[in-house]
């Protein structure tokens, strides 16, 4: 058994574990997975490739037992199943790794590992026989972890271990990790995909939920790329390439260029940081001493891997969250001690990460939204007193311009799609003629034709002169539009390069190597 | 000397009386509490109990049947406050304040129906305190200690079990992490729902022995609101004692220990309203100084909608 | 910055039901209040009566009369104002459970002002509410800042504070400004300096009544036509997005829960000048409590208030016919309402009643619930 071996050679003559035939899964009109097929090897690592919103997530809980198929059948070692719940999951040897994570911070590892399952001694929980296990599992597997530590102690990459464990613990043999690497630095990816061949070379087969190309080419044995809910191909990772599997993901090539007038930067710097420091929520340092200048006409981007300290810093130069140390102008004015409201009123416009908790009330009317910033000053308001009327009004002109469907200010804004309410954000944020645009991960979660309306708008502010801040995890946006590109690593800005940057370029400064090196 | 000396048992004796009450419903808070369910309704569930236990104690004249007749009002009670918060989704708070609401009432209305009018009831055998042999000999604390009714003995017994149930048993170990992570709970298998129905309904059963032994162990009737704020001095234990059983009883000894120093002070050197006020004003002092929610169970107060 | 200290959670669950899809927003109270009286109905036939003519001897008490219908609004007035209380902190996002401790803080401002002042006639009554009001403002504000700028969660707060006031209200109205009487209680204002009733026809119904509604109008407008009111609604539904705003979240939740403070302190006063004359200990109980179903009956808007708390005082004043007529007792009316209460915000009982997508109408979205202790 032990022979088995993992990687590319022989999974493929192994015997199937799992086989998903035909599933469909509807959401009222949606359908999120048509007639989805796969095929899972013992000691395989199959990934699963698609852009966010192709259905991968809604497949793997079908699998899970959190979603019930509207269609399909499910087969574990060739034997048709029915699994209605995490525990049925569970029972047939299928554990999964959620990409947020379940676990409960103040219980230690090793509580968290047998809740559910618990080891007992007479009528008490035999804790100590939790801690053996829990040892004895991480050595096996070389997953590091204290079994007596409390989980809210543990850093991201440790807590991603524990989940593992947890699955490892209940003796499943087909562990479907979800996004694992969304949230984890390189060094802890490079750990992970270490610890996945030794559980495959133990015989356990995995899948690999991602839409990043190239991790699956180094870890996987076979791709199944999911496009609109459907499966596009399956492919060997030895026989492919990053290109073809991008072409098979979106649909059409990629490398699509925005269309973009020369820069007409100005020598004015209208907004700048100086050794600006930031916490988190948490209290950690989140930014960490970052200089930056936007200037008129110019987009400046900042690209980063997520959880780098990007949102922090957009929040803190917005006013929106309290500034540690350093300094912020805008226009040359000193604002770092001044809050989103004065912010605001000098010209500084701001399209929040977070639309759906941030950008809007979504149980506020379109109107009041239109308004959410504006709503103390004349015409809206005076002398204390609003104008429901006159916002109702202005909403009504720039919903219009700014193409929200529907363009009714008395729609609630929780009722719109999320590339309307995106449009329902800039028609706020621009249409007031700012003159310094902070614009955080602005095309997440929306549609193509949104996609590229929001592209557009963010050039069209930048041909009128407008200095523009723009942060993304998506680098083939920051690369189509930036005039200038930062890259942003552990809350510091660790280079500056052109659009033109290689993809490794890029890649060696977001896994935090100074340019320096680079160019040394 | 003499006298502080000789004022100390009836004073430690006191204390343990009005504590009785506050650790039982502390205790019972605490269950819910910690599988997530807010239950601000303590107080109806004691109110509850004690009617019920005088009623069942005068129609059988037996103590026992009157105890069981409590546990069971305490249960269904807390079961219907389960029925609402966990299964319909309804507001923890809102559904807790209408059990206290429905209580008050609830009893008023019985009263008239079962007793003919409001105010007190006809009296009934209760829990009488019996000295535990020996024990009760010790010096200045053993009558405080062991010249007491027998559900003060119960409640001896119960804070440790509880401790140990909570801290140190599978079900304590879902039952916490419940409370602080049902997606979690969840996805290891185990049942979020069934949980809270357990914690919710130990709740009732717990805060049912507070208010049997107001109106049964205390005194011998029931009289109309007699738990007069009680379950939200419990529930102010709880909070002060860190939803710790240990800590919870303990804080329920200092409540009660205010109480007893103010009844046995003649003079009004401080008037009774602020010593009454002590508790809540602790646990606001308390809640302000920790932060309030760093402390509490983490996913109390959300209903659990599963995908 | 204008981020503060411990305002940062989420807010939703009965907030999102209860306060949006307008269209629907009969539905839950609808249900609750049907489904109480069929309870009810099941208690009269357990006593030995007959339920219609229990409910007809409700009906008739509230409103069969012009007696019963001054006594219903006499029992109306101070739920509008708790009603109000709760409503105004939960628009805001926030749960007014002092209305209790507060309403009695108004009432021992009315019974000490009320005597001190009395010698002005009834240019006393405007002076002594508004003494009542900022009573209740202080009052209420306290919870406000404990969660603001302590992260103290306001629920658990303001029970807490309830006794505290109570406690504190039996203190004063014995104490410093307590009459040496055989009855603990403050001396009586003089007649002069009390609210006037309407009419003789209709009892002992004030002039309060409509100063609970001109206070409703003060809300609706505060609420929908002030700067102020956009405020806290908007921090009501999203303090993210407020806080992105440049919203001040402390200074929102301070002065929700203070300006909640007031109305049930000016309710205090209400009934002090004008049912009672003075403040007796103990005093009325439960009516801080039942604002709390007044609100949410009402969808915690002032119309609804109003509505709800008619409601509650036909209720309570029928109770009082019903005991006569029949044997039930008038406790029925409260078990009543507790039930109403206990039904109002049960999201999946409705959904069970009337279908998912009903429900999902009536409540006007899908909120997930995040408000937590």
């Amino acid at each position: 058994m032990a022979e088995e071996s993992g990687g590319v050679l022989g999974a493929a003559d192994a015997p199937i574990v799992l086989e998903m035939r035909g599933v469909t899964k509807r959401f009222g009109p949606v359908t999120a997975n048509d007639d989805v097929s796969l095929t899972l090897h013992r000691g395989e690592v199959l990934g699963i490739l698609g852009e966010n919103g192709a259905g991968k997530s809604t497949l793997m809980k079908i699998l899970y037992g959190l979603y019930t198929p509207d269609e399909g059948e499910i087969f574990v070692d060739g034997e048709r199943v029915e699994i209605r719940d995490p525990k049925d999951a569970v029972s047939r040897g299928v554990g999964m790794v959620h990409q947020h994570f379940t676990l409960i911070p103040p219980l230690t590892v090793a509580e968290n590992i047998v809740l559910g399952a618990e080891p007992r001694k007479g009528l008490s929980l035999n804790l100590e026989e939790a801690v053996r296990a829990t040892e004895e599992l991480s050595q096996r597997y070389g997953l590091q972890v204290d079994p007596r530590a409390r989980v809210a102690d543990l850093s991201v990459g440790v807590r991603q271990r524990v989940e593992i464990l947890k699955a490892l613990y209940r003796n499943v043999r087909i562990l479907v990790l979800d996004e694992p690497t969304a949230v984890l630095t390189p060094q802890e990816t490079e750990d992970l995909f270490a610890v996945l061949k030794v559980l495959v070379a133990d015989g356990l087969s995995i899948i690999l939920i991602t839409h990043k190309l190239g991790e699956l080419l180094g870890v996987g044995d076979e791709i199944t790329i999911i496009r609109d809910g459907r499966v596009v191909d399956t492919v060997k990772a030895a026989e492919t390439n990053e290109r073809e599997l991008a072409r098979l993901m979106v649909g059409r090539e990629v490398l699509l260029r925005v269309e973009k007038e020369e820069a007409q930067t100005s020598e004015e710097v209208r907004l700048s940081a100086e050794n600006l420091s930031v916490r988190s929520g948490t209290g950690e340092e989140a930014v960490a001493g970052v200089s930056l200048e936007v200037r008129g006409g110019e987009i400046l981007g900042v690209a980063g891997v997520d959880g780098n300290g990007q949102t922090e810093l957009a929040e803190a130069l917005a006013g929106t969250r309290p500034i540690e140390g350093g300094a912020v102008y805008l226009d040359g004015e000193d604002v770092t001690r001044l809050g989103a409201d004065a912010l605001q009123g000098r010209g500084l416009a701001y399209v929040p990460e977070d639309r759906a908790a941030k950008g809007l009330v979504q149980d506020f009317a379109l109107y009041e939204n239109n308004a959410l910033k504006t709503y103390d000053e004349p015409p809206f308001s005076r002398f204390g007193w609003i104008f429901p009327k006159i916002m109702r009004r202005r909403a009504a002109e720039s919903l219009r311009a700014y193409d929200v469907r529907p363009a009714d200010p008395d729609a609630r804004a929780g009722s719109l799609s999320g590339g309307n309410q995106q449009k329902a954000v800039l028609a706020r944020e621009l249409s007031g003629d700012p003159g310094v645009v902070i614009a955080a991960q602005p095309t997440r979660g929306v549609d193509v034709g949104a996609i590229e309306f929001i592209h557009r708008q963010l050039l069209k502010q930048r041909s009128e002169g407008k200095a523009i801040l723009l942060i993304s995890l998506e680098l083939e946006e920051i690369r189509s539009l930036s005039d200038r590109i930062l890259v942003i690593y552990a809350g510091r800005i660790v280079g500056e390069v052109g659009p033109d940057a290689t993809d490794e370029e890029l890649g060696l400064l977001m896994a935090g190597h100074e340019i320096e090196e680079k160019s040394a | 000397m003499e006298d502080f000396l000789g004022a100390i048992g009836p004073i430690l004796q006191s204390t343990v009386r009005n504590a009785t009450p506050l650790v039982f419903a502390a205790l019972g808070g605490l269950f819910s509490e910690r599988s997530g369910v807010v239950n601000i309704g303590l107080e109806g569930l004691m109110l509850i109990a004690a009617f019920a236990g005088v009623a069942g104690a005068h129609f059988s004249g037996s103590a026992l049947v009157g105890l069981g007749t409590a546990l069971a009002a305490g249960l269904l009670f807390a079961l219907i406050h389960a029925l609402m918060c966990v299964t319909f989704e309804a507001d923890q708070i809102i559904s807790g304040t209408a059990i206290n609401l429905l209580a008050l009432s609830g009893t008023g209305f019985l009263m008239v129906v079962i007793f003919g009018a409001g105010g007190t009831s006809p009296r009934v055998n209760g829990f009488a305190s019996a000295a535990i042999p020996l024990l009760s000999d010790i010096p200045i604390i053993g009558r405080a200690l062991f010249d007491q009714s027998l559900l003060v003995y119960l409640m001896y017994v119960l804070v440790p079990v509880v401790f140990f149930v909570v801290f140190r048993t599978p079900f304590g170990l879902r039952l916490r992490a419940t409370g602080e992570a049902p997606e979690a709970v969840d996805t290891a298998g185990v049942n979020v729902a069934r949980m809270r129905y357990y914690g919710v309904a130990l709740s009732g059963l717990l805060a049912a022995c507070g208010g049997v032994y107001l109106s049964m162990g205390l005194l011998s009737a029931f009289t109309e609101n007699m738990t007069g704020g009680r379950g939200f001095i419990a529930l102010a234990a709880l909070i002060f004692g860190r939803w710790n059983p240990i800590g919870a009883a303990g804080a329920a000894l200092l409540f009660g220990f205010g109480q007893a120093v103010t009844f046995s002070v003649n003079e009004q050197a401080i008037p009774i309203e602020f010593i009454e006020m002590l508790p809540y004003l602790l646990t606001i002092i308390v809640l302000a100084g920790f932060g309030g929610r760093a402390i509490a169970p983490a996913a109390i107060g959300k209903p659990y909608r599963k995908e | 910055m204008s981020q503060e200290p411990g305002v940062t959670e989420g807010r939703g669950s009965v907030l999102g039901r209860m306060v949006t899809g307008a269209a629907g927003a009969l539905l839950f109270p609808l249900i609750a209040i049907l489904l109480s009286f069929i309870i009810g109905a099941v208690i009269v036939l357990a006593t030995g009566n007959n339920p219609f003519a229990a409910y007809a001897a409700l009906l008739e008490g509230a409103v069969g009369d012009p007696f019963a219908l001054g006594r219903t609004l006499l029992y109306t007035t101070p739920l509008i104002f708790t009603g109000l209380a709760v409503a105004v902190a939960f628009r805001a996002g926030l749960f007014n459970i002092g209305g209790e401790g507060q309403l009695f803080l108004g009432a021992v401002t009315a019974a000490w002002l009320g005597v001190s002042l009395g010698f002005l006639g009834p240019i006393a009554i405007p002076l002594v509410l508004a003494a009542c009001a900022i009573t209740g403002f202080l009052w209420g504000s306290i919870p406000g800042v404990l969660k603001a700028y302590f992260g103290a969660h306001e629920v658990i707060t303001t029970i807490m504070l309830n006794y505290v006031g109570i406690y504190l209200a039996y203190y004063l109205a014995q104490h410093p400004l307590g009459q040496k009487g055989p009855i603990p209680g403050t001396e009586t204002i003089q007649l002069a300096a009390r609210i006037p009733t309407i009419s003789a026809a209709l009892g002992r119904a004030n002039y309060g009544f409509f100063i609970a509604i001109v206070a409703a109008v003060v809300v609706y407008v505060l609420l929908w036509r002030t700067r102020r009111g956009f405020e806290l609604r908007a921090v009501g539904l999203s303090p993210g997005a407020a806080n992105y705003a440049g919203m001040r979240l402390g200074l929102n939740t301070i002065l929700a829960l203070a300006i909640g403070g007031s109305l049930a302190g000016l309710g205090g006063g209400v009934e002090v000048l004008g049912v009672y004359g003075n403040m007796d200990v103990p005093f009325v109980t439960n009516l801080g409590f039942n604002g709390i179903g007044v609100a949410l009956l009402g969808r915690n808007h002032p119309v609804g208030v109003i509505l709800g708390a008619l409601l509650f005082g036909a209720l309570t004043s029928g109770a009082q016919e019903m005991q006569f007529a029949t044997d039930v007792p008038l406790q029925l009316a409260n078990v009543l309402l507790a039930v109403i209460l206990l039904l109002v915000t049960a999201t999946k009982l409705v959904e069970l009643i009337v279908g998912k997508r009903a429900r999902d109408f009536a409540a006007g979205t899908h909120l997930e619930n995040e408000r937590g202790l």
